[in-house]
């Protein structure tokens, strides 16, 4: 409080009093008296000139004072000065005064001392130097703290803890000095060097104090959770002298708690419990190498923060790249502002063959305490040109031992992708309707095929009733050329085809040869018709026609006519054998 | 016109809607298939699901049976593997993928190894699906009447020759057909069966009152023998038979 108004009134004051610090204190030579003892109170302003009103004294009765009292002092060429009033004052009751704010107007502002608190017992009983003072009550004289930077903090965030001894002892010795136990934090020295009183006494309640720092630590808390820090516990030994052997004092510092918050539940991948303000290169020392060669690849994780914490990335190499286990190296500071630095890990990594290669990107993921959530570093891609190495690749013939491959985990196989060749679900071909015509359908052709097979075997047997059968057909073709030749009024040609028509369709009517077709044996053939013989004599008759014109240039009738006769004789033919 | 256009419309209306159905279970399975590729295996088998609830096929059930076994529903996945298996025995990837799930089974109940199918017979037999044997069926008949009616309408040595080829037909055809009916049983059948339930009391009697003769747990495959309302006659692969309560188990 001081200090900060002290450095209001520096800015103001800066061009008149240059290097001459304004100070302002109050304080007591004792806060605990019994009742009907005597206080020294004690106001002290240095380096300047104001008059100050005297504080009020809460209830504390002045028995003598004031007394003012002032000093001049000019050394190395520089001037301070300082003037004091002191009241000696007395409590007649017992409890706890307190003495108000001294005040003193400096330029445009007010500066003011601390409150300080008196406690004036019953009785005559002097509080005990000596004796154990108990749990947080302390010895005025002599006492120690536990100070820590924050009070609440994130898992895993670092915290400064400081441990203060403070002394009105003019000579004092540590016996015994025992540090707390540490649970629930994983804790990093500071390194202070030699222990030492602070130049500047300190003032607590009125009283002022030599301070020393024993130790500092940094604290990452491993855990959510109020977490308490154990008292630290001291032995000294006072005003030993020559003379004197000295009395023990123990000390048993405060006992402080942080409020330890755990980590959002939404952790990011890569995250491996780095916590602070963090940052991440990755470094490859040349993208071009020749097979067989090595190169270096860093990933250098640089901020403030649980650094010694964060663990070697997980790098997918490319098979046959061939990789050592990383080189760690710290650059870390631990200091009364916490842990910062860089921690490096260096790979070594010979690629065997020669191609392109990417690396996948490094992925960092840590919580930011200054924003209070979790932030993911992406390394960029990565690629690596690997060029045959030397000699090309002939000279790859050194060939690597041959060893079976190593089964590093098990899954089951991928999924089918593509055409999974579906079928209706419940819908069988064998046994349903299409499978059975399908079956069927051939059987049945085949017996079908083979019914008409035998029909056919049976008629070819059937000759002379097949010649029969075809000879109303052969006759018709043959009347068929006569008719052309009738109407190409080829004379010689029509008869001869008329009559071989004739002759030819009674020879296959009634199978005959050639030769038989004589008037006697169409008449006798003819029997058999129910008007046999008027058609056996229309047969004769047109017969002689035909060879009348044929072979005589003698024509009865008109061509036409005699082919009709014809044609119309043989379908009559045809009726009266079909009746 | 229009009525022509209709007609040909309502002719091949059935048709239509096969194909679009198909074009749908395929958009499906393709997207299934994305979301199992990027590691969603739950959207992935809701995908496959719905295909499967109108078609079936061995890559299907052997996809589905994946996502089950990625959600580490090993029973289910062992259930899918099985009805893969039952339409593709001689699937090696689903034989492999069966294996592993198999090895999170607690129960060890001598289950018949599953690579006992190396001889060529039973790899013909079992290798193959029942349509397609049908399918082989149909083809051989077909071949063997032709045969037939070639060597009928032919002469002397050819004749003698196609008789030959028509016998090895009509071998062929009797063949795939009793290979068609004894694979279309095994996969209209239900009788095997997975446990589903973590742990199942197997006891002597249809009743809950009666003797524990053993515990199963989920994943083991049974054999259905006899069903009754709420309870199941199961027998083992090593030979135990006993009652449990149909709801535990699930059918391939």
């Amino acid at each position: 409080m001081i200090r900060t108004s002290l450095l209001l009134l520096l800015l103001h004051l800066a061009g008149a009093m240059v290097a001459q610090e304004i100070s302002f204190t109050a304080t007591v030579d004792r806060n605990s008296i019994a009742a009907g003892e005597y206080a020294k109170l004690t106001v002290t302003l240095s380096n300047s000139r104001e008059s100050f009103q005297a504080p009020d004294f809460g209830g504390l009765v002045v028995v003598q004072g004031p007394f003012e009292n002032s000093s001049f002092n000019y050394v190395n060429g520089r001037m301070s000065s300082s003037a004091a009033r002191t009241w000696v004052l007395t409590g007649t009751d017992p409890g706890k005064f307190t003495i108000g704010a001294a005040k003193v107007r400096i330029g445009n502002g007010i500066m003011q001392t601390e409150p300080i608190v008196i406690e004036v017992t019953k009785g005559t009983a002097k509080p005990s130097d000596a004796s154990e003072s108990q749990g947080q009550q302390r010895d005025s004289n002599l006492f120690a703290t536990i100070a820590l930077s924050k009070g609440k903090a994130r898992v895993g965030e670092q915290v400064v803890a400081t441990y203060t001894l403070y002394s009105r002892y003019a000579n004092i010795e540590l016996s015994k000095y025992e540090l707390p136990k540490m649970d629930g934090f994983w804790a990093e020295e500071i390194d202070l060097g030699d222990t030492n009183w602070e130049d500047q006494l300190r003032t607590v309640n009125g009283l002022q104090y030599r301070v020393a720092v024993l130790k500092r630590q940094v604290l990452f808390p491993q855990r959510s959770g109020t977490l308490r820090i154990a008292p630290i516990e001291l032995e000294c030994i006072v005003n030993r002298s020559f003379f004197n052997r000295g009395s023990l004092v123990k000390v048993r510092s405060n006992v402080v708690e942080l409020n330890a918050l755990a980590l959002p539940s939404n952790r990011p991948e890569g995250f491996n419990g780095a916590v602070g303000e963090m940052g991440m290169t990755v470094k490859v020392d040349r993208n071009t190498v020749k097979a067989n060669e090595a190169i270096e690849l860093t990933v250098t994780y640089t901020g403030r923060g649980n650094l010694k914490l964060i663990e070697a990335p997980q790098l997918n190499f490319p098979n046959d790249f061939e990789a050592y286990d990383p080189k760690v190296t710290d650059r870390i500071n631990v200091t009364g502002s916490g842990m910062s630095g860089s921690r490096s890990f260096q790979y070594l990594v010979i690629p065997r063959h020669e191609g392109g290669f990417s690396l996948d990107p490094i992925v960092f993921s840590y919580f930011d305490t200054q924003q209070g959530a979790f932030r993911t570093i992406h390394s960029d891609d990565l690629t690596i040109e690997v060029t045959p190495g030397d000699g090309g690749p002939a000279a790859q013939v050194q060939r690597p031992n041959k060893m079976d491959v190593e089964v590093l985990g098990k899954d089951i196989r991928y999924i089918r992708t593509g055409d999974l060749d579906l079928e209706p679900a419940g819908k069988h071909l064998f046994g349903s309707m299409p499978w059975l015509l399908g079956m069927g359908t051939p059987a049945l052709a085949f017996l079908l095929f083979l019914g008409w097979r035998k029909k056919q075997a049976a008629d070819s047997a059937d000759v002379v009733g097949t010649r029969r059968k075809r000879a109303d057909k052969v006759a018709r073709e043959r009347l068929n050329e006569a008719e052309q030749a009738l109407r190409a009024s080829d004379r010689s040609t029509f008869y001869d085809a008329l009559g071989r028509a004739l002759h030819g369709y009674l020879g296959d009517k009634f199978a005959m040869g050639p030769a038989e077709t004589a008037a006697a044996n169409i008449k006798d053939r003819f029997t058999a018709f129910t008007n046999g013989e008027e058609l056996a004599a229309s047969y004769i008759e047109l017969l002689e026609a035909c060879d009348m014109a044929r072979y005589a240039p003698v024509e009865d009738r008109p061509r036409q006519q005699l082919y009709e006769q014809a044609a119309e004789l043989i379908r009559r033919t045809e009726q009266t054998a079909r009746a | 016109m229009k009525t022509k256009a209709l007609l040909f419309f309502l002719t091949f209306a059935p048709l239509w809607a096969h194909a679009i159905a198909r074009i749908e279970a395929d958009s499906l399975i393709t997207k299934g298939t994305r979301a199992y590729a990027e590691g969603d295996h739950r959207t992935a088998l809701v995908y496959f699901d719905s295909v499967a609830t109108t078609y079936a096929s061995a890559s299907l059930f052997y996809n589905i049976g994946n996502c089950h076994y990625k959600l580490n529903d090993v029973p289910h996945a062992i259930l899918f593997y099985e009805r893969a298996l039952r339409l593709a025995p001689g699937d090696a990837d689903v034989r492999a993928n069966l294996e592993l799930a198999r090895q999170s089974v607690v129960d060890r109940v001598n289950e018949l190894p599953l690579f006992t199918l190396g001889s060529t017979w039973s790899e013909l037999r079992g290798g193959r699906d029942a349509d397609q044997w049908a399918r082989r069926s149909l083809w051989a008949g077909l071949l063997f009447f032709v045969l037939l009616s070639a060597a009928v309408i032919l002469r002397g040595a050819w004749r003698k020759i196609l008789y030959g080829f028509s016998a090895i037909a009509l071998f062929g055809t009797i063949l795939s057909i009793g290979f068609a009916s004894y694979r279309h049983q095994e996969v209209t059948s239900t009788d095997a069966a997975i446990i589903m339930a973590p742990k199942v009391d197997v006891r002597s009697e249809p009743s809950n009152s009666s003797t524990v003769l053993f515990v199963l747990h989920k994943g083991t495959k049974v054999t259905v023998l006899q069903q009754s309302n709420d309870w199941s006659e199961v027998k083992l692969s090593n030979g135990n038979v006993g009652w449990m309560p149909p709801s535990s188990l699930e059918r391939i």
